[in-house]
């Protein structure tokens, strides 16, 4: 570890209702990798985004090669050096590598582009990485881990000093991780400075130096990596709020009945002969990695998405789904992962996102019963604890855990048995995590049976009866909760198929 | 002077200068609040703008110009609120004057060429307006054609049908005391303006469909987000195309009262009513992101307009000024609509 080359001090932002950071330090040295660690909504892209110009700071000093600084957007800070690896990724994916990763600042000749010399240049810095990459092949043709060595490879030839990583293992197989380490390794020698953004324990242990852990949107503490236990960053993380205890084996019984059956469903590239069942009261855990078919599998069966064959039984009868709402008079009903997008109507009240499933039984003819509307709203608020200052408040200022509240709300009012949760605590600060866990409990034990899609492998291990393994649009394996370790979940999450 | 950007009910965003303190306690009456600030500014824009151009012009006051401007508000206040629930869905049409037009060539050239009995005439007029609408809706709804296109080509549709069904001869309507005159006490009987009744009769059933029915509550649920909606297992396509139906319904209604007051139509014509009726639409805080709509802003946005174009006349100045007035109106109210949407998010 070299000198220090950048010092975030009491960095302060607040969003309308949120305190998002609360006087957060950050340093990092030269040639080392610093974990930055915390659960979803703790703060840490914030953080970041501070830190490179997306978001304005409302206080606090950035200090970066001795310098105070304060970057206006991500431009500047590209050009300062400072460069994140995002965890999705930005890829044209009709354009070739080099014309990707020099875009915006191509290689000119006459009036047109010099591809030659961009390939040449690309080709250099992909030497200097050790990665074999063909700077004339087309984006869309390279697997996502590939083409997050190009990211990487445009972020160092804007000369980065420093570069953060955000989840960058998060759609990477494990062969591929191993070469990400590599890369991050040989950074790390050149005196660059690194910040590591991961959920995953292990890779922390190997790949890092120091760990700072946010809660909260506050700054907890920073260790050396090599002097703690796995247990020391967990209860860092944790901290006060107490979890639904995990399950250690299945609460469902062996003889309750099966309500959804799915069998050899196709749908594109990312649904492959998908086949499983779900018992009634039963929590259904789907693993996999980023990009693992997961969520297209729920859109699929949702009726989201066309589909190209297979059978679904509710209830053990036949049914057809071919658009959402065939699958909502099933009885389904799907809570996305993107709910800003796919869950409500941001500039609706509660009450009328509450209906927006159901609106038939709330109206009488054409004309919507306010009354009841209202009545079954507040019915809701109350049994779910949403915090709101009444039924008539827009959906888009309550909290992202409230706002899922009101998606869980618009399905019950629908009386749907089989919920689809597809990432349920995403973007939802951690007090409201456990709010939703303990939901999903209750209604489990209220007979309703759910499908819950999680990224996160602490939350599949803690919630799930039963866990269904995917990857690359193959069910890949099926776990019972007594057998489950990350381990054997990790395995299946990135067998790779033939 | 502070310039003040606020949001006020229904996120309609105003701003106007003022001072800060004296703005925020204006904002938090309840009165104010219940009314919607938008609307009472833009009551007292039209206010002063009637003002203005009495001092200009004393002869404004008079009972003839207020009729003349009514005439205006009639039609396009049809066009206006149909436009309305396209934009509530977040969708435009470009069509409307023009299929206002076809509607109105198409009865009347029915009328006079072919006999056909004025309440017959009359009915077909609607029905055109219904048939764009439906060919609007369905082309947006469930081939997913981008809607500025197809208003755009049904604008041209709707003035080439126009054009072969006449003949590209003009239309004239009959006079009041000629058979079938009787159409014209729609508009008004004596003196009294039964247009205005009607028009305002309208405006409340658009209100109670926008505000009280499944209709409005999908339509506005939509045009705030459309894929949560359709996820919702609602029949999406089948409420947005309602709109479109709904809108080309009021043009053809609005046609009737659009020969009742000014008699003859020629083939050809009807785009600027277009950017009127937007602009009366947006002014009164419709947002063209959809999922925001007001017909009491809708209504006051058009006696606006109305007032005017009756006002550049009765200056005498030339009409293409309203072009250019109206034309700006339409960037200044979407400009707020835009900055009350950011402000928001």
């Amino acid at each position: 570890m070299g000198e220090v080359i950048l010092t975030m001090k009491g960095i302060d932002k607040s969003f309308p209702g949120v305190h998002a950071l609360d006087h957060v330090d950050l340093e990092v040295r030269r040639g080392e990798v610093h974990a930055l660690m915390g659960e979803n909504g703790a703060g840490k892209s914030t953080l970041m985004k501070v830190l490179t110009g997306i978001y304005t700071k409302d206080s606090g000093t950035i200090t970066y090669e001795g310098r105070e600084v304060e970057f206006h957007n991500a431009k500047e800070a590209q050009d300062a050096g400072v460069v994140i690896v995002h965890q999705e990724l930005n890829m044209l994916n009709h354009l070739t590598v080099a014309q990707n990763i020099f875009i915006g600042r191509e290689f000119k000749k006459g009036f047109g582009i010099d591809d030659k010399k961009m390939n040449a240049e690309a080709a250099k810095l992909f030497q200097k990485l050790n990665i074999d990459i063909d700077p004339a092949e087309t984006m869309g043709n390279l697997t996502v881990g590939k083409q997050q060595m190009c990211e990487i490879a445009k972020a160092i030839s804007h000369e980065a000093k420093v570069i953060i990583f955000d989840e960058p293992s998060a759609a990477l197989t494990e062969s591929e991780i191993d070469e990400l380490f590599k890369i991050i390794n040989d950074l790390r020698k050149q005196q660059l400075g690194i910040v590591y953004i991961s959920h995953r324990m292990d890779e922390i242990k190997v790949i890092t130096d120091r760990v700072t852990v946010m809660r909260d949107g506050t700054y907890v503490g920073t260790l050396i990596t090599k002097d703690c236990t796995k247990n020391d960053i967990i209860n860092m993380m944790v901290g006060r709020v107490i979890y639904e205890d995990p399950k250690t084996q299945s609460s469902v019984p062996k003889d309750a009945p099966v309500v959804l059956k799915v069998e050899h469903l196709n749908a594109g590239r990312m649904v492959r002969d998908v086949s499983f069942e779900l018992r009634k009261g039963e929590i259904l855990g789907f693993s996999g990695l980023m990009g693992a078919g997961r969520t297209e599998t729920a859109r699929a069966i949702f009726g989201a998405d066309p589909k190209e064959s297979g059978d679904i039984y509710v209830n053990g009868k036949k049914v057809i789904i071919n658009s959402p709402q065939d699958a909502v008079k099933c009885g389904i009903g799907y809570l996305s992962e993107d709910r800003k997008r796919y869950g409500i109507a941001v500039q609706k009240t509660l009450a009328e996102n509450t209906t927006l499933a159901s609106l038939d039984e709330y109206s009488h003819g054409l004309f919507v019963d306010k009354k009841a509307e209202n009545e079954v709203a507040q019915k809701y608020v109350d049994s779910l604890a949403t915090k709101t200052p009444g039924v008539d408040q827009l959906v888009v200022n309550l909290s992202g855990g409230n706002q899922q509240k009101v998606v869980i709300a618009k399905w019950l009012t629908r009386n749907s048995d089989i919920l689809i949760f597809d990432e349920p605590t995403r973007g939802i600060d951690v007090g409201a995590k456990n709010e939703i866990y303990k939901l999903m409990n209750r209604l489990a034990s209220e007979g309703k049976s759910i499908i819950m899609i999680s990224s996160e492998m602490v939350e599949i291990l803690r919630m799930s009866d039963r866990i269904i393994v995917m990857c690359e649009g193959k069910v890949t394996g099926e776990l019972g909760i007594e057998e489950a370790t990350q381990e054997t979940i990790m395995n299946m999450a990135t067998r790779e198929i033939g | 002077m502070i310039y003040n950007t606020f949001t006020v009910e229904k996120g309609v965003t105003v701003a106007i200068a003022l001072g800060g303190e004296k703005m925020e306690a204006i904002k938090n009456n309840r009165l104010v609040k219940k009314i919607g600030l938008n609307r009472i500014l833009l009551v007292i824009v039209l206010l002063v703008m009637y003002g203005a151009f009495v001092i200009i012009k004393p002869s404004f006051l008079g009972y003839s110009r207020i009729m003349n401007a009514l005439n205006y508000v009639y039609f396009l206040g049809f066009l206006s609120l149909g436009v309305t629930f396209v934009i509530a869905t977040g969708g435009i049409d470009f069509s409307i004057g023009p299929v206002m037009f076809c509607c109105s060539l198409v009865s009347g050239y029915s009328l006079m060429s072919y006999g056909v009995p004025m309440a017959v005439a009359l009915i077909i007029s609607v029905l055109v307006g219904m048939a764009f609408g439906i060919f609007n809706g369905y082309l947006v709804a469930y081939w997913d054609v981008p809607p500025f296109i197809v208003s755009m080509a049904s604008m041209n549709i709707a003035k080439g049908l126009a054009s072969v069904f006449t003949k590209t001869q003009s239309v004239s309507w009959p006079q009041a005391d000629a058979d079938g005159g009787w159409f014209r006490n729609l508009v008004k009987i004596g003196e009294i303006p039964v247009g205005l009744f009607i028009f305002l009769g309208a405006a409340v059933i658009c209100a109670i469909i926008l505000n009280k029915t499944k209709i409005g509550r999908y339509i506005l649920c939509l045009g705030s987000n459309s894929e949560a909606v359709r996820l919702s297992g609602v029949n999406v396509k089948k409420w947005r195309m309602l709109a479109y139906v709904i809108c080309g319904t009021l043009v053809g209604i609005g046609a009737i009262f659009f020969v009742s007051a000014y008699t003859t139509v020629q083939p050809g014509y009807g785009d600027q009513y277009n950017n009127e009726a937007i602009a009366g639409c947006v002014m009164g805080g419709t947002s063209m992101a959809g999922g925001l709509a007001s017909i009491s802003g809708t209504v006051i946005g058009v006696l606006i307009i109305a007032l005017l174009q009756e006002g550049i006349l009765a200056l005498g100045l030339n009409k293409n000024y309203q072009l250019i007035i109206t034309g700006i109106i339409v960037i200044v109210a979407v400009y707020f609509d835009v900055l009350g949407r950011r402000r928001r998010n």
